[in-house]
């Protein structure tokens, strides 16, 4: 009969349904998205398929660190390798959550500033001071976080990321200290309490964004006249829609080594490790940041860098940034940043 | 309609009134729907009016790039499982409840229809948390069936509503003329209570095809719908292509809007067949 | 839905004379019955399967707490015991070295941290740090050894969370959605001012569905009269403009206003070009934003159900009403609304069912401070990893909606809770 037939087609689908389609020739990974993330595709994962044969899908995700407890905890890998910001490779290592894998053998460890027990650094990510140039100049235009907080003076809404990590620095930044303090006021007494005052007094102005892309939006659509972006979307906005997004360096900046780790328990994690060397190697990386603009992590891809790219690089030493990075800066928050995320959500719910 | 003629003045005015504020309902309701149309023609990068040109360069990212051309494929897919499951399902569960009467009939009933009552979200994060410890998390089969037990419902009530108005006399005489209780099924009652079942199936391949929610919660990217891909390109990956997608997705909404008036005033019309001369 | 139950009057019409036949039948109905119920199974198995299961998993954990029974055992063991009260002894502390020791190098380790961390920040770190530094073996100085350790161990509220966390079952991600807390002596209060945000939230998915579901009947009811009383051609014509978006994707619509409504959006442009404003008015991302774009997805749950009570309601009526005299604001009040008014309680009901539940429109086009409760559910999900908290959240919104639909449902009639 026809529908016994039918039914036997439909149990046999269901049963090949069940069957996760990656099989050893694909590799799933999760990075930041949006325009860089589409260019970490071209230079890097296009390239490695070509050489390796191994296929590359793509996901996003923005940091949240429980889509990837979630995942471990209940064996349901998604994921094998996964783009993850300083906190987040401490806190997934020390969870569990990652592979434990000894960089050293697979890259020279030399040329890096410093290699994760569980991650690998594939750059260094400075989170800025953004405005459009097109639209404030002169002396409308910000110089300092301090500028950023005075909505007299600057009118407009306010980008901020909607996230506590990064935005409180951010707000101690505006409260006069210095970026090389940040980390000794915020990790001291006082100092999350000192931020959360001072983010009091713009919350009304701001609008919070949760991508890197939605940064760049609001500010490419006039939303918000200034805001908090990172370096790499800024410069993928500006190259993609011919705009002049602006950085005031010297307002100060956070910066933080992004990493690269493996899921714990990845059925696919020789061919994890193999991409994420492959990322970190000097041709790879040059690539990769002669497009993004970003500071390789490998610094033998400096030399591999076009003059003019070189020049444009932000110096970290020289500039006016603060790392997050550090034994003190990871603890302070490891130990609260599950308290502090939550205070950070109902402070702005509020 | 014999209105109009010999009203008073304040009457009058009321009419009036109430069909001005009835056009701009309909304004609001229908003119930022369609506002996707012009702007997925932009040739700019940014959904902002002015545009800038006109182009189809948006139309050809989402028919040739592969996440879009995949995420297409895949809503497809899942929704057409889920239609057939579900029809197949919801139809044999109506014709189940119209021929029996026993006691506990509402409570299953209810357990039936309740699907629809809860909440997407919860049904959302209960499935993925159940999926995950069974390992059906991203795959398309935990997809199709959390799809399955959301569309369900509205089978069930479809079909149920168009049994209400079918003659019980037809199966018994189909049974009394010999016919088995299956053969009836297939050659008396199925016939006249198509329309309802198509409605039926419509409204699962819909249920389906717009799901967002749980699709967040299931799917990894293999298995990513539209519009979880629209979402994506809302919020992480912006881009234009989200409108050239969402024309897509009111195209085949209104399409399967008309098929259902369709099938609609057809079953009326087997209904009762005086009343729409 | 009254599924009326149809068929086999037969069985009801008494039989007189031929017993046999009688018992015949009643066999005929069983096995009727029994093929009635077969063709039901299916169904009926996989929405309890797939559907009631996981629903009650996902309750379940609003009060699950597998944590500290499972990786602290032996601490567990003596929590149970303890009286709370005090300075616990020697004994507490070896048995939670000696569960420590057990799972210092594995995840456990960070799952326990991360789970006495909700219910005490610090607690975390202190854990790990603790069995990090734990000598290797017992000296019958533990005491002394935790202390050297940490001096936090001889704070109360760390003893007061192991104590009152011990057991399988746990208040406290309901405690917690309530803006309830234990304290260490195990009393019932409010948490501290800044991190009541539960109560608050509650309220305002209250509030705003009350709105949107104000606005959707205001809105709907003149609607909908104007097409019950249009020709059948215009009538059609308009159910198609109102069907049209109630079977858009919400997601197509929600994106849809974002587009319209920003500051460089086609309204505020439109509205500077003619000279009505200076500055872009703030139309989203703002409570303003969620209620126009939910009302927008709400209007036709509202109109539909109201239209299809008009349509059924006879001229004869209000014609006999307005002959004796009546004026039309009277005739309104007395006898169209009264008509009508199951319909509005209908549609009332879907909408504000709906709206309370509403998740991806709020997330679009609201700010943080817009945020309902499903988004918080989903928060606690994907974001922050707390799926207790996810559940207790879940299962008092679960509350709200079925006394609601218990409440009006009853006073409506179920079967006219639906849109089509």
């Amino acid at each position: 009969m026809k529908t016994s037939k039918a039914i036997l087609a439909i149990g046999l689908a269901f049963a090949g349904l069940a069957v996760q389609p990656a099989t050893a020739q694909s590799l799933t990974v999760s990075n930041q998205g949006g325009q860089p993330g589409e260019v970490q595709r071209k230079t890097v994962f296009e390239p490695f398929t070509a050489e390796t044969g191994i296929k590359i899908n793509i996901d996003t995700f923005n940091q949240e660190l429980a889509r990837i407890r979630t995942q471990v905890e209940t064996g349901n890998l998604v994921w094998d390798a996964i783009s993850l910001n300083p906190i987040n490779e401490a806190a997934g290592c020390e969870e569990g959550l990652l592979e434990k894998i000894d960089w050293s053998k697979y890259v020279d460890a030399k040329a890096f500033d410093a290699v994760g027990a569980c991650g690998a650094p594939y750059l260094a990510s400075p989170g800025t001071l953004v405005y459009d140039s097109d639209k404030l100049s002169g002396d409308a235009a910000p110089k300092s976080w301090a500028d950023f907080w005075n909505v007299a003076k600057f009118p407009g809404k306010r980008a901020l990321m909607y996230q506590p990590d990064q935005t409180v620095e951010i707000a101690l930044m505006a409260d006069g200290v210095a970026p090389s303090d940040v980390v000794k006021v915020l990790t001291g007494p006082g100092g999350l309490d000192r931020a959360f005052r001072k983010l009091a007094e713009i919350k009304p102005h701001v609008k919070w964004w949760k991508s890197g892309d939605e940064s760049m939006q609001l500010l490419l659509t006039g939303e918000v006249s200034m805001g908090y972006g990172w370096l790499g979307r800024v410069n993928a906005a500006n190259a993609s829609n011919n705009r002049k997004l602006r950085i005031v360096w010297d307002a100060g900046y956070t910066n933080a080594l992004i990493y690269f780790g493996v899921m714990k328990g990845s059925p696919r994690k020789d061919a994890a490790v193999r991409l994420i060397a492959y990322q970190l190697s000097a041709p790879a990386q040059a690539r990769y940041m002669e497009q993004l603009g970003n500071p390789p992590a490998n610094s033998d891809a400096n030399a591999l860098l076009s003059e003019a790219r070189r020049a444009a690089l932000p110096d970290p030493k020289a500039r006016n940034g603060m790392m997050q990075a550090g034994p003190t800066y990871i603890n302070f928050w490891l130990d609260n940043g599950d308290a502090i995320r939550q205070r950070f959500a109902t402070f702005v719910a509020q | 309609m014999a209105a109009a003629t010999h009203i008073p003045a304040t009457e009058r005015a009321v009419l009036i009134g109430s069909r001005i504020f009835t056009t701009l309902v309909f304004i609001f309701l229908i003119a930022p729907i369609f506002v996707v149309v012009p702007l997925s023609l932009t040739a700019g990068q940014l959904l902002v009016f002015p545009l800038p040109g006109l182009s189809l360069q948006w139309y050809r990212e989402f028919f040739t790039s592969p996440l879009w051309t995949g995420a297409l494929a895949n809503s497809v897919f899942v929704a057409l499982v889920t239609t057939v499951a579900a029809t197949t399902l919801g139809t044999t569960a109506a014709l189940g409840l119209h021929g029996a009467r026993f006691r506990f009939k509402p409570i299953l009933v209810a357990l039936l229809v309740t699907p629809i009552a809860v909440p997407v979200v919860i049904i959302a994060v209960s499935a993925f948390y159940f999926f995950a410890s069974i390992n059906l998390v991203g795959t398309y089969l935990g997809l199709i069936l959390a799809h399955i037990a959301l569309a369900l419902p509205f089978v069930v009530i479809t079909v149920s509503a168009t049994l209400q108005s079918f003659d019980p006399n037809l199966p018994r005489a189909a049974a009394s003329l010999g016919a088995s209780p299956l053969r009836t099924l297939r050659t008396v009652t199925l016939p006249i209570i198509a329309p309802g079942v198509a409605s039926g199936a419509v409204f699962a391949f819909v249920t389906s095809f717009d799901e967002l929610v749980i699709a967040l919660f299931l799917t990894s990217p293999q298995q990513r719908t539209l519009p979880r891909q629209i979402f994506s390109g809302v919020s992480e990956n912006i881009s234009p292509t989200i409108t050239a997608a969402a024309v897509v997705l009111l195209i085949v909404s209104v399409l399967l809007m008309l098929v259902m008036e369709w099938l609609r005033a057809r079953s009326q019309r087997l209904r009762n067949p005086l009343e729409t001369a | 839905m009254s599924m009326a139950a149809t068929s086999h009057e037969m069985a009801a019409a008494p039989v007189p004379r031929a017993a046999s036949l009688a018992a015949q039948v009643g066999a005929a109905e069983r096995r009727h019955l029994w093929r009635m119920l077969a063709l039901l199974a299916p169904s009926v198995l996989f929405t309890a399967f797939f559907f009631v299961v996981p629903l009650a998993l996902f309750m379940f954990r609003s009060v699950d707490n597998p944590e500290v029974s499972g990786y602290l055992p032996q601490t567990a063991a003596v929590m149970q015991a303890w009286s709370g009260k005090g300075e616990p002894d020697e004994a507490a502390f070896a048995a939670l070295a000696a569960d420590l020791r057990a799972i210092r190098d594995t995840p456990a380790l960070g799952l326990i941290g991360r789970r006495l961390n909700y219910a005490l920040p610090g607690f975390r770190g202190l854990l790990t740090k603790t069995a990090r530094r734990l000598p290797a073996a017992d000296d019958g100085a533990t005491k002394a050894a935790f202390l050297a350790i940490d001096e936090k161990w001889r704070d109360p509220a760390i003893w007061g969370v192991l104590h009152q966390q011990s057991g399988r079952l746990t208040s406290f991600y309901l405690l917690t959605a309530l803006d309830l807390e234990k304290s260490p002596e195990g009393e019932i209060r409010r948490v501290a001012p800044e991190q009541r945000i539960f109560i608050d939230l509650y309220g305002r998915t209250l509030t705003v569905s009350l709105g949107v579901t104000a606005l959707c009947l205001l809105i709907g009811y003149p609607v909908a009269a104007v097409m019950s009383r249009a020709g059948p051609r215009a009538a059609s014509w308009m159910l198609m403009l109102v069907l049209v978006p109630f079977w858009t994707s919400l997601l197509v619509r929600s994106t849809a206003w974002v587009i319209l409504l920003q500051n460089e959006g086609l309204v505020n442009k439109s509205l500077i070009a003619l000279g009505l404003i200076d500055q872009p008015l703030a139309l989203i991302f703002n409570r303003a934003g969620v209620f126009i774009a939910m009302v927008h997805v709400l209007l036709p749950y509202a109109i539909l159900p109201i239209y299809s009570v008009m349509k059924g309601i006879s001229g004869n009526h209000l014609r006999a009403a307005a002959s004796l005299g009546a004026p039309p604001l009277r005739v309104f009040r007395t006898v169209y609304l009264p008509l009508t008014l199951p319909g509005l309680a209908a549609g009332g009901t879907l909408v504000f069912v709906l709206s309370v539940g509403f998740y991806v429109t709020p997330a679009l086009v609201g700010g943080p401070g817009d945020q309902m409760i499903g988004y918080f559910i989903a928060y606690f999900t994907n974001s922050a990893v707390n799926w207790g908290l996810a559940s207790a959240l879940g299962a008092l919104l679960l509350l709200v909606v079925a006394a609601i639909y218990l409440a009006l449902g009853k006073l409506v009639g179920f079967d006219r809770l639906r849109v089509r």
